[in-house]
């Protein structure tokens, strides 16, 4: 590194001081927000984009009565629920982002809850927006991941295009009276149980990817699941599936080429009392 | 305790003027300090401890029973008055409901975490510091007693051979060690912390009950449907925040906000929502040093 490249950072400190100094001029701007860390801000104007506001969007769906009763195959109606409040909340993100002159949002965090009777999705990003202007895209892109990954994805070739997410809900069929009986003295795979989980799973995976091709992009990154039965209604299991929808904007993808280290500190170096009596 | 600066008690004077310093800087964030020209002065607080009740006089809890009555909301804050499409069914109909910002609420909290800062720029100020970093803030609940305790904590410093703050009132910034040096690098001087608290209170009409227990009622839906009342609450509790926090930027940028919304629930669809947003407002001193794309690396373990 060359002196010129290395920062005062004493002389920094004295101008900014300084710059506190004075009184500034009333101002009637429009404070900008983000929960960006300094690092992110950094990595994301080195790249060539700057944030512009916080922004979120919620939606609250209900579940109608009845919905967890015993029953077979896929919940339907819990599924329909559950992917129509990410829609909604979704929607309401990139209208917040629109509204803000935004062209995406990074670093989404994603809440959901799944009551009986109804299901809330909370996402909560930053809107961001090129340094240099630019065309305003036809719908903002929306996605979880961090502003240090969307600049590692960008210098790869590829853009986030949209939060990609699937749902699905089923029932485990109940075992018959004989069934339960004699299991009930075995180590035995509960096979309803199991295929239930597939059934949810495949959907949900299914849908995911759908909805990544249905904002236009190739794949999935950083996909997460939660699994499991639902807590107030034991017989039935749940899948969720989310990520961000990517699209290779390269002629080809570029290669990030990583240089390799090796750090030489020691290993941790802990205290040991009997080290004291030597030998 | 009074806001004044004559307030401070009689023992922190004298711990103020003991010529030792103190710091609740870690040591790597102490050597970046000093690394920046700073000069630790002595670690700050500021306590508040405040009656926390969610009724009371000027509360939005005793309008009376029907949205017409006693609600009147103060200029600019939210409310949103939902109808029953049924007509008079009976008594125990939820003929009405309403969203509504709880301002009174947030007033409370504005005066504490505003008088708990306040008396740790206090301290700050008696040591004749230019600026308190690594500020902690805490809000806590004291358990069953009905009150809440607002605590602030940080390193008031000296810039060395710089010049006091405008009206001599110490910056204030959650950041410290590396990442200050980083905000100061890029040209983004702290002003001050920033924070708010909205509070909206949901009052369920019908409509809003009958889908959040999942009950059809009269004439609910069989269908999954978006439970607008409710979710119109939750977007508007964010917002407020967001528009709160903003009052006080004056054009400056918030930056590292972290956002926090906790929900109460009554009963069906009644619920309270409050949601904290706070941050670090900075001010642009220079233009922005663009950072060289940074090297990728592995690391060999």
């Amino acid at each position: 590194m060359s002196d010129e490249s290395i920062i005062d950072a004493r002389a920094e400190m004295l101008s900014g001081a300084k710059s506190l100094a004075v009184v500034p001029p009333p101002s009637k701007a429009r404070g900008m927000t983000s929960d960006l860390s300094i690092d992110e801000a950094l990595l994301l104007h080195g790249a060539g984009w700057e944030p512009v506001d916080l922004v979120c969007g919620v939606s609250v769906v209900s579940v109608p009565v009845g919905v967890w009763n015993w029953g077979q195959g896929e919940i339907i109606v819990a599924s329909t629920a559950h992917n129509g409040a990410v829609e909604g909340a979704s929607e309401q993100l990139r209208n917040e982002c629109i509204k803000v002159h935004g062209h995406g949002v990074v670093g989404v965090r994603v809440e959901v809850e799944v009551r009986t009777h109804h299901i809330s999705v909370q996402l909560i990003g930053t809107a961001i927006r090129p340094l240099e202007g630019g065309p305003h895209p036809p719908a903002p892109f929306v996605s979880d991941l961090s502003a240090r990954d969307f600049t590692l994805l960008q210098g790869a070739g590829w853009q986030p295009v949209g939060l990609a997410f699937g749902a699905s809900f089923a029932y485990a069929p109940r075992r018959s009276a004989g069934d339960a009986m004699k299991q009930k003295t075995q180590n035995i795979e509960l096979t309803n149980f199991t295929e239930a989980m597939y059934s949810a799973r495949e959907s949900a995976m299914e849908r995911m990817q759908r909805s990544a091709l249905d904002v236009g992009g190739e794949g999935v990154v950083q996909v997460k699941v939660t699994e499991g039965p639902m807590y107030f209604a034991h017989h039935a299991v749940g899948f969720t599936a989310w990520g961000t929808a990517v699209k290779l904007v390269a002629d080809t993808h570029q290669f990030v080429q990583p240089d390799v280290i090796l750090p030489l500190d020691d290993a941790v170096v802990t205290f040991a009392a009997q080290n004291l009596r030597g030998g | 305790m009074s806001d004044g600066p004559a307030d401070l008690p009689e023992a922190a004077v004298r711990r103020l003027d003991s010529g030792a310093f103190s710091s609740g800087l870690t040591v790597p964030d102490f050597a970046a300090c000093l690394d920046l020209g700073l000069q630790p002065l002595g670690l700050v607080q500021g306590f508040c401890v405040m009656r926390w009740g969610w009724y009371g006089a000027g509360s939005g809890y005793m309008r009376g029973i029907n949205p017409y009555g006693g609600a009147a909301q103060s200029d600019g804050a939210y409310s949103e008055v939902y109808r029953c499409p049924h007509g008079f069914v009976s008594s125990e109909h939820r003929m009405w409901g309403q969203n509504l910002e709880q301002t009174w609420v947030e007033g409370a909290w504005s005066e504490g975490y505003g008088a708990s800062y306040s008396r740790m720029i206090e301290e700050a100020t008696a040591l004749g510091a230019h600026g308190v970093i690594g500020v902690v803030d805490r809000v806590s609940h004291l358990a069953d007693t009905g009150t809440t305790e607002f605590h602030f904590l940080g390193t008031a410093v000296t810039v060395e051979d710089g010049p006091p703050p405008a009206g001599g009132v110490p910056w204030t910034t959650y950041l410290a060690g590396q990442r200050l040096t980083k905000s100061i690098e890029a040209g983004f001087m702290p002003v001050s912390v920033a924070a708010s608290m909205a509070s909206v209170r949901v009052w369920a009409y019908c409509m809003t009950e009958y889908l959040m227990e999942g009950s059809r009622g009269w004439g609910g839906p069989t269908s999954p449907n978006e439970v607008n009342q409710v979710s119109k609450a939750h977007m508007a509790v964010i917002q407020l925040a967001r528009k709160h926090v903003r009052q006080q930027l004056s054009g400056d940028m918030l930056h590292g906000a972290q956002i926090e919304v906790v929900k109460r629930e009554l009963s069906q669809g009644d619920e309270v929502i409050d949601c904290t947003l706070r941050g670090n407002r900075m001010r642009r001193f220079k233009d922005f040093d663009v950072v060289p794309p940074p090297r990728p690396t592995v690391r060999l373990t």
